[in-house]
Protein backbone atom coordinates (compact mmCIF):
# COMPACT_ATOMS: atom_id res chain seq x y z
CA UNK A 1 0.00 0.00 0.00
CA UNK A 2 1.46 3.55 -0.81
CA UNK A 3 2.84 5.47 2.25
CA UNK A 4 0.65 8.33 2.96
CA UNK A 5 2.96 11.38 2.61
CA UNK A 6 2.36 12.92 5.79
CA UNK A 7 5.31 15.26 6.07
CA UNK A 8 4.33 16.76 2.47
CA UNK A 9 0.63 17.32 3.68
CA UNK A 10 2.30 19.01 6.45
CA UNK A 11 4.38 21.26 4.61
CA UNK A 12 1.91 21.97 1.52
CA UNK A 13 -0.34 23.53 4.57
CA UNK A 14 2.63 25.65 6.12
CA UNK A 15 3.40 26.53 2.39
CA UNK A 16 -0.11 28.11 1.98
CA UNK A 17 0.52 30.69 5.22
CA UNK A 18 3.31 32.12 2.54
CA UNK A 19 7.02 30.03 2.99
CA UNK A 20 8.22 27.88 -0.13
CA UNK A 21 9.28 24.26 0.08
CA UNK A 22 12.81 23.42 -0.19
CA UNK A 23 14.35 20.62 -0.39
CA UNK A 24 17.30 21.99 1.86
CA UNK A 25 14.98 22.56 4.30
CA UNK A 26 13.81 19.03 4.25
CA UNK A 27 17.67 17.65 4.95
CA UNK A 28 17.21 19.76 7.83
CA UNK A 29 16.95 18.02 11.57
CA UNK A 30 13.28 16.43 12.14
CA UNK A 31 13.27 18.77 15.78
CA UNK A 32 14.85 21.71 16.92
CA UNK A 33 14.99 23.17 20.21
CA UNK A 34 16.46 26.81 20.37
CA UNK A 35 16.75 28.46 23.81
CA UNK A 36 13.51 27.62 24.85
CA UNK A 37 11.61 29.15 27.81
CA UNK A 38 8.71 27.51 29.86
CA UNK A 39 7.27 28.96 33.08
CA UNK A 40 3.75 28.37 34.78
CA UNK A 41 5.26 30.45 37.50
CA UNK A 42 7.08 33.53 37.81
CA UNK A 43 10.61 32.73 38.73
CA UNK A 44 10.31 29.35 38.66
CA UNK A 45 10.89 28.45 35.31
CA UNK A 46 10.57 24.80 33.83
CA UNK A 47 12.55 24.89 30.50
CA UNK A 48 15.32 27.76 30.65
CA UNK A 49 16.81 28.09 27.78
CA UNK A 50 17.08 24.17 26.39
CA UNK A 51 18.50 23.91 23.28
CA UNK A 52 18.33 19.97 21.37
CA UNK A 53 18.78 18.55 18.40
CA UNK A 54 16.76 15.47 16.93
CA UNK A 55 18.01 13.95 13.43
CA UNK A 56 15.23 12.16 11.43
CA UNK A 57 14.64 8.38 12.26
CA UNK A 58 16.35 8.53 15.91
CA UNK A 59 14.81 7.17 18.48
CA UNK A 60 15.54 9.19 21.95
CA UNK A 61 14.54 8.77 25.81
CA UNK A 62 13.59 12.04 27.36
CA UNK A 63 13.93 11.93 31.47
CA UNK A 64 14.74 13.41 34.28
CA UNK A 65 13.15 13.84 38.16
CA UNK A 66 9.44 14.77 38.50
CA UNK A 67 8.54 18.36 37.51
CA UNK A 68 11.87 18.36 35.24
CA UNK A 69 9.54 19.63 32.11
CA UNK A 70 9.43 16.07 29.94
CA UNK A 71 5.81 16.43 29.41
CA UNK A 72 6.07 20.47 28.84
CA UNK A 73 8.49 19.48 26.33
CA UNK A 74 6.44 16.84 25.20
CA UNK A 75 2.85 19.35 25.12
CA UNK A 76 4.52 22.10 23.25
CA UNK A 77 6.23 20.13 20.60
CA UNK A 78 2.15 19.36 19.88
CA UNK A 79 0.75 22.77 20.67
CA UNK A 80 -0.91 21.90 23.83
CA UNK A 81 0.89 24.30 25.90
CA UNK A 82 2.54 27.40 24.31
CA UNK A 83 6.29 28.15 23.93
CA UNK A 84 7.52 31.44 26.11
CA UNK A 85 10.69 32.38 24.01
CA UNK A 86 13.25 30.15 21.78
CA UNK A 87 12.17 28.44 18.64
CA UNK A 88 11.09 24.38 18.46
CA UNK A 89 11.68 23.57 14.70
CA UNK A 90 9.85 21.04 13.76
CA UNK A 91 9.97 19.86 9.69
CA UNK A 92 11.61 23.02 9.95
CA UNK A 93 9.13 24.89 10.37
CA UNK A 94 8.57 27.32 13.95
CA UNK A 95 6.00 25.15 16.02
CA UNK A 96 5.79 27.97 17.92
CA UNK A 97 4.68 30.51 15.98
CA UNK A 98 1.94 28.61 14.16
CA UNK A 99 -1.23 29.84 13.66
CA UNK A 100 -4.10 28.57 15.92
CA UNK A 101 -5.59 26.84 12.83
CA UNK A 102 -2.62 25.15 11.87
CA UNK A 103 -2.24 23.27 14.55
CA UNK A 104 -4.43 20.38 13.86
CA UNK A 105 -2.28 19.92 10.30
CA UNK A 106 0.65 20.00 13.07
CA UNK A 107 -0.90 17.49 15.23
CA UNK A 108 -1.71 15.52 11.83
CA UNK A 109 2.07 14.43 11.52
CA UNK A 110 2.39 13.69 15.54
CA UNK A 111 1.40 10.67 17.06
CA UNK A 112 1.29 10.82 20.84
CA UNK A 113 1.22 7.76 23.23
CA UNK A 114 0.20 8.93 26.83
CA UNK A 115 0.08 6.99 30.22
CA UNK A 116 -3.22 7.34 30.73
CA UNK A 117 -4.07 5.84 27.21
CA UNK A 118 -6.50 8.66 26.63
CA UNK A 119 -8.64 6.14 24.65
CA UNK A 120 -12.25 6.80 24.34
CA UNK A 121 -13.51 3.69 26.41
CA UNK A 122 -17.43 3.68 25.26
CA UNK A 123 -16.05 3.16 21.41
CA UNK A 124 -14.41 -0.21 19.82
CA UNK A 125 -11.11 -0.77 18.92
CA UNK A 126 -11.57 0.26 16.11
CA UNK A 127 -13.39 3.15 16.18
CA UNK A 128 -10.33 4.06 18.25
CA UNK A 129 -7.55 3.54 15.89
CA UNK A 130 -9.63 4.84 12.95
CA UNK A 131 -10.68 8.46 14.11
CA UNK A 132 -7.21 9.43 13.32
CA UNK A 133 -7.58 8.49 9.31
CA UNK A 134 -11.58 9.82 9.10
CA UNK A 135 -10.03 13.52 10.62
CA UNK A 136 -8.03 12.94 7.33
CA UNK A 137 -10.63 12.28 5.25
CA UNK A 138 -9.44 9.07 3.86
CA UNK A 139 -12.22 7.03 2.36
CA UNK A 140 -14.00 3.96 5.05
CA UNK A 141 -12.29 1.08 2.49
CA UNK A 142 -8.83 2.62 2.99
CA UNK A 143 -9.39 3.07 6.73
CA UNK A 144 -10.76 -0.18 7.15
CA UNK A 145 -7.41 -1.64 5.42
CA UNK A 146 -5.09 0.82 7.56
CA UNK A 147 -6.44 0.10 11.00
CA UNK A 148 -6.41 -3.73 10.32
CA UNK A 149 -2.65 -2.98 9.44
CA UNK A 150 -2.19 -1.16 12.26
CA UNK A 151 -3.91 -3.35 14.42
CA UNK A 152 -1.88 -6.23 13.04
CA UNK A 153 1.53 -4.16 13.95
CA UNK A 154 0.58 -3.84 17.89
CA UNK A 155 -0.63 -7.52 18.57
CA UNK A 156 -4.13 -6.86 18.55
CA UNK A 157 -5.39 -8.12 15.30
CA UNK A 158 -8.88 -9.64 14.92
CA UNK A 159 -9.93 -7.18 18.17
CA UNK A 160 -11.29 -4.10 16.37
CA UNK A 161 -14.64 -4.93 17.58
CA UNK A 162 -13.68 -5.58 21.36
CA UNK A 163 -14.68 -2.07 23.10
CA UNK A 164 -11.65 -0.30 24.52
CA UNK A 165 -13.49 0.02 27.93
CA UNK A 166 -12.78 -3.74 28.65
CA UNK A 167 -9.12 -4.55 27.58
CA UNK A 168 -6.44 -4.84 30.06
CA UNK A 169 -3.79 -2.01 30.54
CA UNK A 170 -1.10 -3.47 28.13
CA UNK A 171 -4.38 -3.64 25.60
CA UNK A 172 -5.26 -0.44 25.98
CA UNK A 173 -1.77 0.55 25.66
CA UNK A 174 -1.31 -1.49 23.06
CA UNK A 175 -4.65 0.55 20.94
CA UNK A 176 -3.23 3.70 21.94
CA UNK A 177 0.03 3.09 20.14
CA UNK A 178 -1.91 2.12 17.34
CA UNK A 179 -3.76 5.40 17.13
CA UNK A 180 -0.58 7.14 17.16
CA UNK A 181 0.92 5.30 14.56
CA UNK A 182 -2.06 4.68 12.19
CA UNK A 183 -1.87 7.92 10.36
CA UNK A 184 2.00 7.22 9.76
CA UNK A 185 3.26 10.89 11.80
CA UNK A 186 6.98 11.69 11.26
CA UNK A 187 7.38 11.80 14.69
CA UNK A 188 5.67 10.01 17.68
CA UNK A 189 5.59 11.18 21.17
CA UNK A 190 5.39 8.69 24.38
CA UNK A 191 4.86 10.50 27.28
CA UNK A 192 5.41 8.19 30.13
CA UNK A 193 3.83 5.32 28.02
CA UNK A 194 4.89 2.42 30.44
CA UNK A 195 3.76 4.49 33.52
CA UNK A 196 0.71 2.20 34.60
CA UNK A 197 1.77 -0.92 33.33
CA UNK A 198 3.93 -3.45 35.12
CA UNK A 199 7.91 -4.10 34.40
CA UNK A 200 7.38 -6.71 31.91
CA UNK A 201 4.72 -5.30 29.89
CA UNK A 202 6.51 -2.11 30.07
CA UNK A 203 9.50 -3.58 28.11
CA UNK A 204 6.65 -5.14 25.45
CA UNK A 205 5.92 -2.18 24.66
CA UNK A 206 8.98 -0.48 24.60
CA UNK A 207 9.86 -3.46 22.20
CA UNK A 208 7.04 -2.19 20.08
CA UNK A 209 8.18 1.29 20.13
CA UNK A 210 11.34 0.16 19.25
CA UNK A 211 9.92 -1.68 15.86
CA UNK A 212 8.15 1.46 14.64
CA UNK A 213 11.07 3.62 15.22
CA UNK A 214 12.98 1.17 12.92
CA UNK A 215 10.77 1.47 10.12
CA UNK A 216 11.74 4.87 10.02
CA UNK A 217 9.58 6.94 12.27
CA UNK A 218 11.62 8.92 15.08
CA UNK A 219 10.81 8.76 18.63
CA UNK A 220 10.90 10.62 21.21
CA UNK A 221 10.09 8.33 24.54
CA UNK A 222 9.55 10.27 27.76
CA UNK A 223 10.13 8.07 31.00
CA UNK A 224 11.45 8.21 34.46
CA UNK A 225 11.78 4.58 34.56
CA UNK A 226 15.34 3.97 35.13
CA UNK A 227 15.00 0.55 34.24
CA UNK A 228 13.62 1.04 30.97
CA UNK A 229 16.87 3.45 29.95
CA UNK A 230 19.27 0.61 31.23
CA UNK A 231 17.92 -1.91 29.39
CA UNK A 232 18.68 -0.20 25.81
CA UNK A 233 21.81 1.64 24.88
CA UNK A 234 20.07 4.32 23.21
CA UNK A 235 20.36 8.26 23.34
CA UNK A 236 19.14 9.65 26.52
CA UNK A 237 18.15 13.57 26.65
CA UNK A 238 18.42 14.28 30.46
CA UNK A 239 16.45 17.40 31.83
CA UNK A 240 17.90 19.04 34.62
CA UNK A 241 17.49 22.63 35.94
CA UNK A 242 15.51 23.70 33.20
CA UNK A 243 18.39 22.58 30.65
CA UNK A 244 19.05 19.61 28.48
CA UNK A 245 21.77 17.15 29.08
CA UNK A 246 22.81 14.57 25.87
CA UNK A 247 23.37 11.32 26.74
CA UNK A 248 24.20 9.88 23.24
CA UNK A 249 25.05 6.56 23.72
CA UNK A 250 22.51 5.80 26.86
CA UNK A 251 23.23 5.37 30.17
CA UNK A 252 23.58 1.82 30.15
CA UNK A 253 27.07 2.58 28.93
CA UNK A 254 30.35 3.29 30.28
CA UNK A 255 29.83 6.63 29.08
CA UNK A 256 27.72 7.21 31.76
CA UNK A 257 28.24 10.01 34.72
CA UNK A 258 26.89 9.39 37.74
CA UNK A 259 26.45 12.82 38.72
CA UNK A 260 23.08 12.83 36.02
CA UNK A 261 20.40 13.64 38.09
CA UNK A 262 18.80 10.27 37.69
CA UNK B 1 -21.34 19.57 3.88
CA UNK B 2 -22.08 16.12 6.29
CA UNK B 3 -19.71 13.62 5.84
CA UNK B 4 -20.58 9.69 6.79
CA UNK B 5 -18.10 10.47 9.34
CA UNK B 6 -20.27 12.84 10.71
CA UNK B 7 -23.80 10.93 10.33
CA UNK B 8 -21.97 7.90 12.12
CA UNK B 9 -20.46 9.75 15.30
CA UNK B 10 -23.70 11.84 15.86
CA UNK B 11 -25.77 8.56 15.61
CA UNK B 12 -23.69 7.11 18.05
CA UNK B 13 -23.77 10.09 20.32
CA UNK B 14 -27.45 10.30 20.42
CA UNK B 15 -27.89 6.19 20.83
CA UNK B 16 -25.49 6.35 23.54
CA UNK B 17 -26.99 8.98 25.43
CA UNK B 18 -30.61 8.39 24.49
CA UNK B 19 -32.36 9.24 28.16
CA UNK B 20 -30.39 13.05 27.73
CA UNK B 21 -31.76 13.09 24.18
CA UNK B 22 -34.81 11.92 24.72
CA UNK B 23 -35.78 13.85 27.68
CA UNK B 24 -34.43 17.28 25.67
CA UNK B 25 -36.69 16.57 22.23
CA UNK B 26 -39.61 15.58 25.04
CA UNK B 27 -39.06 19.34 26.53
CA UNK B 28 -38.78 20.87 23.22
CA UNK B 29 -42.31 18.95 21.99
CA UNK B 30 -44.01 20.81 24.95
CA UNK B 31 -42.55 24.09 23.93
CA UNK B 32 -43.70 23.62 20.05
CA UNK B 33 -46.90 22.55 21.18
CA UNK B 34 -47.66 26.01 22.27
CA UNK B 35 -46.77 27.25 19.07
CA UNK B 36 -48.08 25.14 17.32
CA UNK B 37 -51.90 25.31 19.21
CA UNK B 38 -51.61 28.75 18.67
CA UNK B 39 -51.10 28.29 14.78
CA UNK B 40 -53.49 25.89 15.07
CA UNK B 41 -56.47 28.81 16.02
CA UNK B 42 -55.12 31.16 13.82
CA UNK B 43 -55.11 29.01 10.81
CA UNK B 44 -59.18 28.20 11.43
CA UNK B 45 -59.84 32.01 12.18
CA UNK B 46 -58.19 32.50 8.94
CA UNK B 47 -59.96 29.97 7.37
CA UNK B 48 -63.94 30.92 8.50
CA UNK B 49 -62.67 35.18 8.17
CA UNK B 50 -61.96 33.93 4.40
CA UNK B 51 -65.51 32.20 4.33
CA UNK B 52 -66.90 34.83 5.19
CA UNK B 53 -64.82 37.64 3.42
CA UNK B 54 -66.27 35.61 0.46
CA UNK B 55 -69.94 34.96 1.40
CA UNK B 56 -71.26 36.61 -1.19
CA UNK B 57 -74.63 36.87 0.74
CA UNK B 58 -75.92 40.19 2.34
CA UNK B 59 -79.45 40.34 4.14
CA UNK B 60 -82.23 43.34 4.04
CA UNK B 61 -84.21 43.43 6.46
CA UNK B 62 -87.74 44.89 5.35
CA UNK B 63 -89.80 47.09 7.43
CA UNK B 64 -92.79 45.70 9.34
CA UNK B 65 -95.48 47.98 7.24
CA UNK B 66 -94.11 46.64 4.30
CA UNK B 67 -96.40 45.98 1.58
CA UNK B 68 -96.53 43.14 -0.47
CA UNK B 69 -96.29 45.54 -3.43
CA UNK B 70 -93.30 47.25 -2.30
CA UNK B 71 -91.36 44.14 -1.61
CA UNK B 72 -92.27 42.71 -5.18
CA UNK B 73 -91.26 46.17 -6.82
CA UNK B 74 -87.69 46.19 -3.97
CA UNK B 75 -87.07 42.78 -4.94
CA UNK B 76 -87.16 43.12 -9.26
CA UNK B 77 -85.26 46.23 -8.91
CA UNK B 78 -82.61 44.25 -6.75
CA UNK B 79 -82.51 41.65 -9.35
CA UNK B 80 -81.62 44.09 -11.70
CA UNK B 81 -78.51 45.56 -9.80
CA UNK B 82 -74.83 44.49 -11.37
CA UNK B 83 -73.05 42.27 -9.14
CA UNK B 84 -76.66 40.72 -7.39
CA UNK B 85 -76.81 36.98 -8.82
CA UNK B 86 -79.80 35.85 -6.79
CA UNK B 87 -83.17 37.35 -4.53
CA UNK B 88 -85.14 35.58 -2.23
CA UNK B 89 -87.79 36.60 -0.16
CA UNK B 90 -87.70 35.33 3.40
CA UNK B 91 -91.25 36.01 5.41
CA UNK B 92 -91.49 36.63 9.22
CA UNK B 93 -93.04 33.16 9.40
CA UNK B 94 -90.26 31.77 7.16
CA UNK B 95 -87.71 33.59 9.72
CA UNK B 96 -88.95 32.01 12.64
CA UNK B 97 -89.42 28.75 11.48
CA UNK B 98 -85.57 28.43 10.22
CA UNK B 99 -84.31 30.03 13.35
CA UNK B 100 -86.63 27.34 15.40
CA UNK B 101 -84.81 24.43 12.90
CA UNK B 102 -81.65 25.42 15.13
CA UNK B 103 -81.78 26.71 18.12
CA UNK B 104 -85.69 26.28 19.82
CA UNK B 105 -84.79 22.43 20.00
CA UNK B 106 -82.08 23.41 22.22
CA UNK B 107 -83.69 26.63 24.21
CA UNK B 108 -87.22 25.96 25.08
CA UNK B 109 -87.84 29.11 26.37
CA UNK B 110 -87.43 30.94 23.05
CA UNK B 111 -90.12 29.03 21.63
CA UNK B 112 -92.99 31.67 22.70
CA UNK B 113 -91.34 34.62 21.00
CA UNK B 114 -93.99 36.08 18.65
CA UNK B 115 -93.67 35.97 15.03
CA UNK B 116 -93.00 39.62 14.67
CA UNK B 117 -89.62 39.46 16.26
CA UNK B 118 -88.48 37.83 13.09
CA UNK B 119 -88.79 40.65 10.37
CA UNK B 120 -89.01 39.59 6.94
CA UNK B 121 -85.85 40.30 4.78
CA UNK B 122 -84.76 40.09 1.06
CA UNK B 123 -81.58 37.68 1.28
CA UNK B 124 -79.43 38.64 -1.51
CA UNK B 125 -76.36 36.60 -3.49
CA UNK B 126 -73.85 38.54 -4.56
CA UNK B 127 -70.46 37.55 -6.75
CA UNK B 128 -67.48 37.48 -4.27
CA UNK B 129 -65.67 39.13 -6.19
CA UNK B 130 -67.64 42.51 -5.79
CA UNK B 131 -65.24 45.23 -4.24
CA UNK B 132 -66.16 46.43 -0.71
CA UNK B 133 -66.64 49.85 -2.08
CA UNK B 134 -69.48 48.78 -4.49
CA UNK B 135 -71.05 46.61 -1.86
CA UNK B 136 -70.73 49.70 0.55
CA UNK B 137 -72.43 52.03 -2.15
CA UNK B 138 -75.09 49.33 -2.67
CA UNK B 139 -76.16 49.15 0.97
CA UNK B 140 -76.33 52.98 0.93
CA UNK B 141 -78.63 53.58 -1.78
CA UNK B 142 -81.09 50.41 -0.26
CA UNK B 143 -81.24 52.14 2.93
CA UNK B 144 -82.67 55.08 1.32
CA UNK B 145 -85.43 52.71 0.02
CA UNK B 146 -88.94 53.31 2.17
CA UNK B 147 -89.50 49.63 2.84
CA UNK B 148 -85.97 48.97 4.23
CA UNK B 149 -85.52 48.62 7.61
CA UNK B 150 -81.99 48.29 7.39
CA UNK B 151 -78.77 46.26 5.37
CA UNK B 152 -76.59 43.30 7.09
CA UNK B 153 -73.56 42.93 5.03
CA UNK B 154 -71.43 40.72 7.18
CA UNK B 155 -68.48 43.29 6.96
CA UNK B 156 -68.34 43.82 10.33
CA UNK B 157 -68.12 40.02 11.18
CA UNK B 158 -65.18 39.64 8.40
CA UNK B 159 -63.28 42.79 9.97
CA UNK B 160 -63.62 41.40 13.59
CA UNK B 161 -62.15 38.31 12.79
CA UNK B 162 -59.58 39.75 11.24
CA UNK B 163 -58.67 41.41 13.64
CA UNK B 164 -59.15 38.52 15.93
CA UNK B 165 -56.94 36.80 13.10
CA UNK B 166 -53.90 39.54 13.99
CA UNK B 167 -54.45 39.36 17.32
CA UNK B 168 -53.26 35.53 17.17
CA UNK B 169 -50.67 36.03 14.56
CA UNK B 170 -49.32 38.73 16.99
CA UNK B 171 -49.79 35.88 19.99
CA UNK B 172 -48.18 33.80 17.45
CA UNK B 173 -45.22 35.32 16.53
CA UNK B 174 -44.47 35.86 20.65
CA UNK B 175 -45.04 32.05 21.34
CA UNK B 176 -42.86 31.58 18.34
CA UNK B 177 -39.90 33.93 20.62
CA UNK B 178 -40.83 31.69 23.83
CA UNK B 179 -39.96 28.50 21.73
CA UNK B 180 -36.92 30.06 20.55
CA UNK B 181 -35.70 30.91 23.90
CA UNK B 182 -36.76 27.20 24.97
CA UNK B 183 -34.74 25.70 22.16
CA UNK B 184 -31.63 27.72 23.11
CA UNK B 185 -31.82 26.83 26.48
CA UNK B 186 -32.57 22.87 26.25
CA UNK B 187 -30.67 22.30 23.43
CA UNK B 188 -27.97 24.34 24.74
CA UNK B 189 -28.05 22.64 27.76
CA UNK B 190 -28.04 19.13 26.40
CA UNK B 191 -24.84 20.10 24.00
CA UNK B 192 -23.15 21.28 26.97
CA UNK B 193 -24.44 18.15 28.93
CA UNK B 194 -22.99 15.60 26.07
CA UNK B 195 -19.88 17.53 25.97
CA UNK B 196 -18.77 17.25 29.40
CA UNK B 197 -19.98 13.67 28.77
CA UNK B 198 -17.96 13.16 26.11
CA UNK B 199 -14.63 15.31 27.26
CA UNK B 200 -12.42 12.44 26.36
CA UNK B 201 -13.53 12.30 22.82
CA UNK B 202 -13.25 15.54 21.96
CA UNK B 203 -9.79 15.75 23.34
CA UNK B 204 -8.76 12.76 21.58
CA UNK B 205 -10.05 14.36 18.20
CA UNK B 206 -8.12 17.38 18.87
CA UNK B 207 -5.32 14.98 20.09
CA UNK B 208 -4.92 13.84 16.61
CA UNK B 209 -5.70 17.17 14.01
CA UNK B 210 -9.19 17.08 13.84
CA UNK B 211 -10.13 20.95 13.00
CA UNK B 212 -12.90 22.37 15.33
CA UNK B 213 -15.77 22.18 12.42
CA UNK B 214 -15.18 18.38 12.43
CA UNK B 215 -15.16 18.16 16.15
CA UNK B 216 -18.60 20.12 16.24
CA UNK B 217 -20.49 18.69 13.68
CA UNK B 218 -21.80 15.93 15.31
CA UNK B 219 -23.08 18.11 18.21
CA UNK B 220 -24.81 20.14 15.44
CA UNK B 221 -26.47 17.19 13.46
CA UNK B 222 -27.74 15.98 17.71
CA UNK B 223 -28.99 19.45 18.34
CA UNK B 224 -30.54 19.84 14.90
CA UNK B 225 -31.94 16.48 15.18
CA UNK B 226 -33.35 17.19 18.33
CA UNK B 227 -35.09 20.33 17.33
CA UNK B 228 -36.56 18.60 14.42
CA UNK B 229 -37.64 15.91 16.36
CA UNK B 230 -39.82 17.91 19.05
CA UNK B 231 -41.35 19.57 16.59
CA UNK B 232 -42.54 16.15 14.97
CA UNK B 233 -43.73 15.24 18.38
CA UNK B 234 -45.27 18.49 18.67
CA UNK B 235 -47.14 18.01 15.45
CA UNK B 236 -48.22 14.22 16.45
CA UNK B 237 -49.56 15.72 19.62
CA UNK B 238 -51.71 18.08 18.06
CA UNK B 239 -52.76 15.96 15.47
CA UNK B 240 -53.83 13.35 18.08
CA UNK B 241 -55.62 16.52 19.82
CA UNK B 242 -57.17 17.35 16.93
CA UNK B 243 -59.05 14.34 15.80
CA UNK B 244 -60.36 13.75 19.85
CA UNK B 245 -61.40 17.66 19.73
CA UNK B 246 -63.15 17.61 16.34
CA UNK B 247 -64.99 14.59 16.73
CA UNK B 248 -66.61 16.52 19.89
CA UNK B 249 -67.30 19.75 18.38
CA UNK B 250 -67.10 19.08 14.53
CA UNK B 251 -70.82 19.79 14.00
CA UNK B 252 -71.74 22.28 16.58
CA UNK B 253 -68.69 24.28 15.24
CA UNK B 254 -69.76 23.79 11.76
CA UNK B 255 -73.66 25.26 12.11
CA UNK B 256 -72.25 28.05 14.02
CA UNK B 257 -69.33 29.86 11.51
CA UNK B 258 -70.05 27.79 8.83
CA UNK B 259 -66.71 25.99 7.78
CA UNK B 260 -65.01 22.78 9.61
CA UNK B 261 -62.16 23.16 11.38
CA UNK B 262 -58.67 22.12 9.70
CA UNK B 263 -55.46 21.28 10.85
CA UNK B 264 -52.60 22.75 10.42
CA UNK B 265 -51.24 23.01 6.68
CA UNK B 266 -48.64 21.63 5.34
CA UNK B 267 -46.43 24.22 4.38
CA UNK B 268 -47.03 24.95 8.24
CA UNK B 269 -46.02 21.62 9.49
CA UNK B 270 -43.00 21.67 7.30
CA UNK B 271 -42.24 25.11 8.42
CA UNK B 272 -42.24 24.06 12.09
CA UNK B 273 -40.17 21.10 11.70
CA UNK B 274 -37.70 23.10 9.44
CA UNK B 275 -37.72 26.06 12.35
CA UNK B 276 -37.28 23.49 14.92
CA UNK B 277 -33.83 22.01 13.10
CA UNK B 278 -32.37 25.60 12.22
CA UNK B 279 -33.18 26.19 16.15
CA UNK B 280 -31.36 23.20 17.23
CA UNK B 281 -28.56 23.78 15.32
CA UNK B 282 -28.23 27.36 16.05
CA UNK B 283 -28.29 26.60 19.99
CA UNK B 284 -25.74 23.66 19.84
CA UNK B 285 -23.51 26.02 17.83
CA UNK B 286 -23.67 28.29 20.16
CA UNK B 287 -22.72 26.48 23.32
CA UNK B 288 -20.13 25.06 21.46
CA UNK B 289 -18.79 28.05 21.16
CA UNK B 290 -15.54 26.78 23.68
CA UNK B 291 -14.37 23.78 23.33
CA UNK B 292 -12.14 21.88 25.45
CA UNK B 293 -8.80 23.41 25.13
CA UNK B 294 -6.03 21.37 24.64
Amino acid sequence: MARMDQPDRFRRMLRAGGARFSREAAQRPILTFEEVFKSYREGAPVLRGMNLVIERGEFVFVTGPSGSGKSTLLRMLYRAEAVDDGRILFLGRDVARLRDDAVPFLRRNIGVVFQDFKLVTSWSVYENVAIVLEVLGLPQRLIRARVGEALERVGLAGRGEDPAGVLSGGEQQRVAIARAIVGEPALLLADEPTGNLDPQLAIDILGLFEEINESGTTVLFATHDRTLLEVRARRVVVLDEGKAIDVPNGIATDEYDNRLPL
Amino acid sequence: MISVSTTRRARRGMVREWRLHALSVFSLAVAFVCLGASLLVVANLRVVEQRWAHAGRASVYLKDGATQDEVDALRLALARVPGVTGVHYVSSGDARAQFGQTQLEANAALAGLPVEAFPASIELDVTPDLPDADLADMVGKMKQLPAVDDVETYQAWTERLARLVRGGVAASGLLALVVLAAVLAVVGSTMRMALQRRKTEVEVLKLVGATDGFVKKPFVVEGSVQGALGAVGAVGLLAVLFVVVRGRLDGELAALVGVEPTFLPWPVVIGMIALGGMLGAIASLASLRKLVAV
